[in-house]
Parts: C-alpha cells; sequence; structure tokens
C-alpha cells in the first residue's frame, strides 16, 4: 500500500513530453490504404440508387464496399445486454441521420479516395425528419424508426420505469406541487484526437486492428459480430487514446476499416476529420426532464414524478442502458418515499448519441439537483437544510427498493458547505447517516418504512 | 524542396501545397505533430520554424523551403529532459498526451521569447489557441511558469522495499 | 496533388503571373485556403505563392503606414495604429496571427458558417487606400469600394493607412475564447469634420455604414448592413448587437 498518497511519476508521462507516445494515426505499416466514407447528406431519405462502378475503377482505389459486404450488417451494441440490433453498419436503402455513412473507400491516398467517395453515383428521395423528442409519442409524427419512433424493449413496456409506495398519496397529501421542466443538451466529447483506426490483414489469416477505443474487448465483439468470425480472428491492438470521454466506445471506425482491409488485402487507416468528428459522431444525448415534487410547507418531499425523455437519435446504441442508469438515479441521494418515473428512449432524426462523462446520470442530477434548489424557493426554505432533511441515511431504501448500508449524502454535503464557507445552524452541522429518528423521521416516513418492511 | 528538421537535412518530395503537417508525419515520419483539426484551431500540430510556433497544418511546405524545423522530438530525450518537458512531466500537465506535444512547443518558445520568468497572462496568451480536454489547462499553466523559473522539482518514483520496511503481505505469501 | 505552385520573386513577377486573376489561386498567409484544401472543397490547379515577392514590408512614411499585402497580421498588433491593433489582436490566435496577412484578410470571403475580414472595419473606418493590380491594371481606391467591387481579378499590393486624425473607437464582439470567429465588429474614426464607420465580422465583406455617418443615430447603422446568420450567431442578434456597438462606438468618439 505504499502508491497510496504517494506521488508517483505517470509511467507514460516520459513518452508525451518528448513525442514518443504513439497514437493510432502514428502507427506506421508499409503499404497502408487511406479511407474516405460516402455519408448521408439528408437527415432522412430513401437511397434509390447505388452504383460504386465508377468508384471501384478509379486510378488509386484498391476497395470499395457498401452494406453487400458486410457479413452481418445489422447489430446493436448492446445485444450482449438483450436490446436487439437495429443499426446498420452501412446504410441499406435508406439513410436516418444526416452524416451516415452509406459507403467507404481505400485507397493510395485521402486524396484518391475522397475523389473515389464523389464518383459513387447515389440518388435519395428525402423524407420528412423529426428532431423534436417532445413529439416521439405523437401519432401524427413522421414514423422514423421500425420500432416506432420510441424504444419499445423494456419488458412489456415502451418506457423504463420505477414505481415505489403510493404516488397518489404523495399528490394528494402535499402542501405544495412544485413542477420544473429541465433540458440538458447534446455535447460534443471533442477529445484532440479524432476517431481513427489501422486494420492489418495478418499472412495467417488473422485482422490487427489497432484501436482508439475505449473498451477493447467491446470493440472486438462488434466486430466479430459485423465479419461472423470467431473472436480469435481478430487482434486488437490498443495503446494511448487521445481522449475519449465516452465517444470511443462506438466502435465507430473499426469495423469499416476491417472490411476493408479485408477487401483490399492491405492494411487500411482511416483518421477522421475533425469536421467529421463534429458532424458525425456520437455526443452526449440531449435530454427533456420534467419533475413535479409533492413537498410539505415544511420541507418534505412526500413523492416524485418524472417523465423522461431521452434523445437516442436514429438508433439504440447504448441508450436503453443510459436511460435505466437515468431511472437509478432520479431520486438524488435524497430519500423520496413516493416515485413515479417513466423515461422514454426516443428516436429523432439526428447522429445516434451515446456515452460522455457520467452518461445518463449527469443529466438527472443536474435536473434534480436544480429542481430541489427551486422548491426550497418555493417553500422558503434554505436550500442546504432541505436537503440535509431528505439526505439518504441507513435504513432508507433507493427508488428500486434496496435498502441503504452506508450512503454519504450527509457528511458530504456538509464537507461541500463548509468548503465554501456556508454557515449551517450547529443542528444542522451535528447531522450524521444514522437511522432516522426524531425530528428525522415524521409521520410518514414511519409509515413508509413499515409498508417497505423496515425499520424498529 | 529541402527542410532541416531537428538538426538534420531532408530532400523533400511531396508536392509543394503538401501541408507541413503532413510532410513531418507521413513523409518524414516524425509523429510527434498532431492531425487534431487540419484547420489551425487546435494548437496540436504547432512546430517551430526558425524558432517561431507555427501551425504546421496551415503552412504549405513550399512556403518553409529551407527553413529550420523544431519538433518536440527535437526539444529533448528521455535521458536529458529540457526543462520545460521536465516541468511538463513532474507537474502533470499531461495526461492522454494528444496536446501534449504543441503545448510544449509554443511553451518553449514563449519562454525563449521571454528570456526570463513568465506569468500567467504570458502563459495565456501563447497558448490560448492550444486546446486541452482533459486536464483543465490548470497544470500545464503551472508547468510553464515553473518551467519558465528554473523551478522543476522531479516526482521520484517509489522506492524499492529495504528490509526494515514492513511488507504488505503475509510472510511466506507466494505473491 | 497536381497542383502548378508559382513562386515570384518580386511584385512585378506576382502581378505578371497573376495576369487577370482567373484559374489562379492567389496564397498569402494560407491560413484560410489551407483549411479549405484539408476539406477537400478546394483544388486548386494553379496557386501564385506570394511569400518571396517583397510584398512583406511594413513602411512608415511620415503620417502614412503602407502595409504590403503580405504583412503578417501579428505585425499590426504592437504597431503604431492603435486602432488597427485593437482588431488585429483579436483574430486568430499568436500563431495564427503569425502567418495570416493583411491582404489575405481583406480579400476573404465568409467561411463556412463563420466570417472573415474584420480588418476592414478599422481600415474603412481609417480611410484606408488599397492599391491593387489585375484585369483593367493598377489602381488604388477606398478600402470600403475595393470590398463592395468585383474583387476577383484584382490582386491586392499594399494598403495606405492614414494615423488617425482624432478620436476613434474600436468595439469587437465575439465568443470568449482565443481564435473565435467575430460575431461583430464596429469602427469609428472621427476627424472633425466628419465620422467614418466601418462594420464587419457581419457577413461576406465589412462596409462603410454611410447613414449612421450622417445621422449619428445607431439604429442607422441597419440600414446599410445586411448582417448574416451563422453557426455563431444569428443575423437578428447581429443586428441587436450592432446597434448596441456603434451606439458605444459613438459615445466614444463623442466623448473625445
Amino acid at each position: 500500500m505504499k502508491a497510496v498518497g504517494a506521488r508517483l511519476p505517470r509511467y507514460d508521462g516520459v513518452g508525451h513530453v518528448t513525442g514518443r507516445t504513439q497514437y493510432v494515426d502514428d502507427v506506421r505499416v508499409g503499404r497502408t490504404l487511406w479511407v474516405k466514407a460516402l455519408r448521408s447528406p439528408h437527415h432522412h431519405a430513401g437511397i434509390t440508387k447505388l452504383d460504386t462502378a465508377k468508384a471501384e475503377a478509379m486510378q488509386g482505389v484498391y476497395a470499395v464496399i457498401t452494406h453487400k459486404d458486410v457479413p452481418r450488417n445489422v447489430y446493436g451494441h448492446l445485444e450482449g445486454l438483450g436490446v436487439p440490433g437495429d443499426e446498420p453498419l452501412l446504410a441499406d436503402g435508406e439513410v436516418r441521420y444526416k452524416g451516415q455513412p452509406i459507403a467507404a473507400v481505400a485507397a493510395e491516398s485521402e486524396e484518391a479516395a475522397q475523389a473515389a467517395v464523389e464518383a459513387i453515383e447515389v440518388a435519395y428521395d428525402e423524407r420528412p425528419a423529426l428532431f423534436d423528442i417532445r413529439l416521439a409519442l405523437d401519432p401524427d409524427a413522421p414514423k422514423i424508426h421500425q420500432w416506432g419512433n420510441v424504444y419499445p424493449h423494456y419488458g412489456p413496456y415502451n418506457h423504463r420505469r420505477v414505481r415505489k409506495g403510493d404516488i397518489d398519496w404523495a399528490f394528494d397529501k402535499a402542501d405544495v406541487i412544485v413542477e420544473g421542466v429541465y433540458r440538458p443538451q447534446a455535447i460534443e466529447q471533442m477529445p484532440m484526437e479524432t476517431q481513427v483506426a489501422l486494420a492489418v490483414p495478418e499472412a495467417n489469416g488473422r485482422l490487427t486492428i489497432y484501436s482508439c477505443t475505449q473498451a477493447m474487448y467491446f470493440s472486438m465483439g462488434v466486430v466479430a459480430a459485423h465479419l461472423e468470425v470467431p473472436l480469435n480472428k481478430l487482434k486488437f491492438v490498443g495503446g494511448t487514446v487521445g481522449g475519449g470521454f465516452g465517444g470511443k466506445v462506438d466502435t465507430a471506425a473499426d469495423t469499416i476499416c476491417a472490411l476493408l482491409a479485408i477487401k483490399a488485402r492491405r492494411p487500411v487507416k482511416w483518421r477522421w476529420t475533425r469536421e467529421e468528428e463534429f458532424l458525425s459522431s456520437s455526443t452526449r444525448a440531449a435530454w427533456h426532464i420534467e419533475i413535479a415534487d409533492a413537498v410539505t410547507s415544511d420541507g418534505w418531499i412526500l413523492g416524485r414524478r418524472t417523465v423522461t425523455l431521452h434523445d437516442s437519435g436514429a438508433y439504440a446504441r447504448f441508450s436503453p442502458y443510459g436511460v435505466t442508469k437515468h431511472a437509478f438515479h432520479h431520486s438524488g441521494a435524497y430519500s423520496i418515499p413516493n416515485l413515479r418515473f417513466d423515461g422514454f428512449v426516443c428516436f429523432t432524426n439526428r447522429v445516434p448519441s451515446t456515452a460522455m462523462r457520467g452518461f445518463g446520470v449527469t443529466s438527472v442530477s443536474f435536473a434534480v439537483e436544480t429542481h430541489l434548489t427551486r422548491v426550497a424557493s418555493v417553500l422558503g426554505i434554505d436550500p442546504w437544510e432541505l436537503r440535509l432533511r431528505n439526505a439518504n441515511r441507513i435504513g432508507d431504501t433507493s427508488g428500486n427498493g434496496v435498502a441503504l448500508k452506508d450512503p454519504s449524502t450527509v457528511a458530504v454535503a456538509l464537507a461541500a458547505a463548509e468548503r465554501v464557507g456556508i454557515e449551517l445552524p450547529a443542528e444542522y452541522r451535528q447531522m450524521t447517516s444514522d437511522p432516522r429518528s426524531g425530528d428525522l423521521l415524521p409521520e410518514h416516513l414511519v409509515a413508509q418504512q413499515r409498508l417497505n418492511g423496515e425499520g424498529a | 524542396m529541402r527542410l532541416t528538421v531537428n538538426g538534420r537535412e531532408h530532400e523533400i518530395a511531396s508536392a509543394p501545397l503538401t501541408a507541413l503537417l503532413h510532410v513531418l508525419r507521413e513523409e518524414l515520419e516524425i509523429t510527434s505533430p498532431k492531425a487534431g483539426c487540419q484547420q489551425g484551431g487546435c494548437g496540436t500540430c504547432t512546430v517551430l520554424v526558425d524558432g517561431e510556433p507555427r501551425r504546421s497544418c496551415l503552412t504549405p511546405v513550399v512556403m518553409v523551403d529551407g527553413a529550420a524545423i523544431t519538433t518536440l522530438e527535437g526539444l529533448g530525450e528521455a535521458e536529458e529532459l529540457s526543462a520545460v518537458q521536465a516541468a511538463f512531466h513532474n507537474k502533470y500537465a499531461a495526461q492522454c498526451g494528444f496536446c501534449t506535444p504543441g503545448m510544449v512547443v509554443a511553451a518553449t518558445a514563449l519562454i525563449e521569447r521571454k528570456g526570463g520568468a513568465v506569468d500567467r497572462d504570458d502563459v495565456l496568451e501563447a497558448l490560448g489557441g492550444h486546446y486541452c480536454r482533459c486536464t483543465g489547462y490548470v497544470k500545464i499553466v503551472d508547468a510553464v511558469m515553473a518551467a519558465s523559473r528554473g523551478d522543476v522539482e522531479a516526482v521520484a518514483d517509489l522506492p524499492t522495499p529495504g528490509e526494515s520496511e514492513p511488507d504488505v503481505l503475509v510472510k511466506g505469501s507466494p505473491a | 496533388m497536381a497542383a502548378e505552385a508559382l513562386v515570384p520573386s518580386s511584385a512585378a513577377e506576382a502581378v505578371q503571373l497573376f495576369g487577370d486573376g482567373k484559374d489562379i489561386t492567389v496564397f498569402a498567409g494560407g491560413t484560410i485556403l489551407m483549411p479549405e484544401i484539408a476539406a477537400g472543397r478546394l483544388k486548386p490547379a494553379r496557386t501564385l505563392l506570394l511569400h518571396r515577392s517583397g510584398l512583406d514590408e511594413l513602411r512608415i512614411d511620415g503620417d502614412v503606414i503602407r502595409i504590403g499585402a503580405t504583412v503578417p497580421v501579428a505585425a499590426l498588433v504592437d504597431g503604431s495604429n492603435e486602432l488597427l491593433a485593437r482588431f488585429a489582436q483579436e483574430i486568430g490566435d499568436r500563431e495564427v496571427r503569425a502567418a495570416a496577412t493583411v491582404g489575405g484578410n481583406i480579400c476573404a470571403t465568409a467561411g463556412l458558417g463563420a466570417q472573415r475580414g474584420d480588418l476592414g472595419a478599422p481600415l474603412i473606418a481609417l480611410g484606408a487606400r488599397v492599391r491593387s493590380d489585375g484585369k483593367g491594371g493598377e489602381r488604388t481606391e477606398p478600402v470600403e469600394d475595393f470590398l463592395a467591387g468585383d474583387r476577383s481579378g484584382r490582386l491586392v499590393l499594399e494598403i495606405e493607412v492614414d494615423a488617425p486624425k482624432g478620436a476613434w473607437s474600436a468595439q469587437t464582439l465575439r465568443r470568449r475564447h482565443a481564435h473565435s470567429y467575430s460575431v461583430a465588429n464596429v469602427a469609428i474614426c472621427s476627424n472633425g469634420d466628419g465620422l467614418r464607420v466601418g462594420v464587419s465580422g457581419i457577413g461576406p465583406a465589412a462596409v462603410r455604414a454611410r447613414t449612421v455617418e450622417q445621422s449619428r443615430n445607431a439604429e442607422d447603422v441597419l440600414k446599410d448592413v445586411d448582417p448574416v446568420d451563422d453557426a455563431l450567431a444569428s443575423a437578428a442578434y447581429r443586428q441587436k448587437m450592432l446597434v448596441v456597438l456603434t451606439q458605444r462606438a459613438l459615445d466614444e468618439v463623442g466623448k473625445a
């Protein structure tokens, strides 16, 4: 345990400051070809013509691929978790977001690859597009996903739901209902290194892929699934990733490089431009979160109703998981005995969204903390005191009914208040995470504890 | 065309309008300057051209024909780090490291230009066009100022355990 | 790239190679053209690179500053004309300013989603003149006329700038980090018997706002400019801000 608390040099630090650290684009393999992709210029359209013959015939072009070249084109990132696949690697018959890849070229230079992309003959018939997640459940909205505009596979439901206690009782009993709508927006992770992959066909029939993925084994599985090869056909080489922040879990470049490398029989590298990164790479999702808290005038939160709409973009990717994480945290670090949460994964004609630091949780934490401050303001109560009273304590249960053994809300809140120079009344400064008693155990929580089979 | 890079002369075969960035990375295989944006917007491609920091992605190689180029590799090596390199390492100013080449090159030029200690405003003015998405910049600014003051204390690795120090593991453990 | 790269070694040779400007791409600093080439939007067949043409001289001739077309923007930042310095220092960052040129800045057209040519505003306010050659021969004209005219076929050689004769004001609005493009810029010079008002960063070229020069009513700036929507700001926001910036500039000039 000597390392804990010690200031140690980074093992990669010297490499970073001498320019020796190797990122995927720095790997040099002889005879490497460069990749450019044909991307949809439309938000939503049918593809009425796709002819790559002219591109294939061009000087310096070694391979062109479309959906026809993908052994298993439709796959879902979360198939291992039971989320059915819905997204084509390369568009087949239609495009659902601007920037969606339709075809890819491997050629002797980036210029030659780009010229070949421009020589691909493609025609579209544009369709109405959906951008506003608030319209996703509207029967008149354009239908843009084969599942309807809302992910339908949360068991028998089309939403992630949390039900705890008796929400109607809470809203009936409350002195005040405080409502709020919170709309955190999409954010591009913008790592300094863009998406990049280098695929090298080996003499023994295996494929080596130099990948910038944040999750090597996961991406290996995705590539193996699309190529319909056993995992031992692939060798993934990771290394230093030039920043990911959640934006490099979608295996954005590896599979297309792999297919081109196999077809061209040469190493193939795809280095996304910054423009591609901004326009076509997956971002943190946008959310629409509506919260209604049933509260007493003396600052007890009796119940919370939440409806969340999550902008998954054109395909599901990790969104069903993100909304699940979001659901776990929708009561925040506080003990709210009656909950009704409905979270919808909505499809729009945007680039599919993905993870970014705190995936699913940052959005709801922002919403619930902002909302609590609003509640405090409406009730005329100090916002620290409101939080400390309702904070999770030993024996309280989480939103999905798990009894809490070691919550840290009180300790953290008190430490934070001290750090920023907030002077709390003594009774608050002395609060602990011990099981509720006395003034901290109002009538409704006693009844709730009995209902949940807790407490003395 | 000819370029002297990190003290070594090269004949350049690339086309005249090829960005210096790509001449360095693809023709000469000097990979510390990075293709972060290829628009001059991020600073990861910065190198010294005749001692001055320039965006290599914005520089057609024909415009620097005959110039002396210095990249991060030319500023120091593991056995003998420059003050700026050592400061970045010791002050944890590099996390993923992708912005580090451009930052160190620009910082080196700043300190050279000022000829002494630099303050926070100096650093922000010189490095203000360089993005970092990992560190939040504070440690980078600290490292540059420290390097300019010659204030670079090394961070030591863990000492190997001596006999007098208690072992964490149970005696006789196979680990 | 199979581009033909021409590198003249004098201004006269540059003019001769430029001809009438047809089918030739002029490289001054390259800071605008290189990203377009990298993105595949520009594929020049013949380029004229000016870095050896002797157009990079900055001369002070009494009260007149003569700025060669390829003088770097950086040279204006520490230069004697403070109004120009105030605008120049906002362009790009230190490294971009060292490569970008004054001539390139005023010849720039709108970018993809951002406006350029910021220096047009102070140059108009200062009554600067552009000397250019090309189709129709050499001529010298006020900056605002150069910018409003057909710039294709013109090779900028030099910009003449007089020192401000009275009060001036520089109002720039942009996002709060280095090398952001402009939301809106207003420059005003007063020379005793009148005002000159230059506006830039709001559309494809800087414009002289003559109506407000006469009326001194800030809202009249909108009578001469047509701000655009782009990635940075909406036309509506630009309109609102232009009036505010113009008022501030008028106030500053009026107080002096």
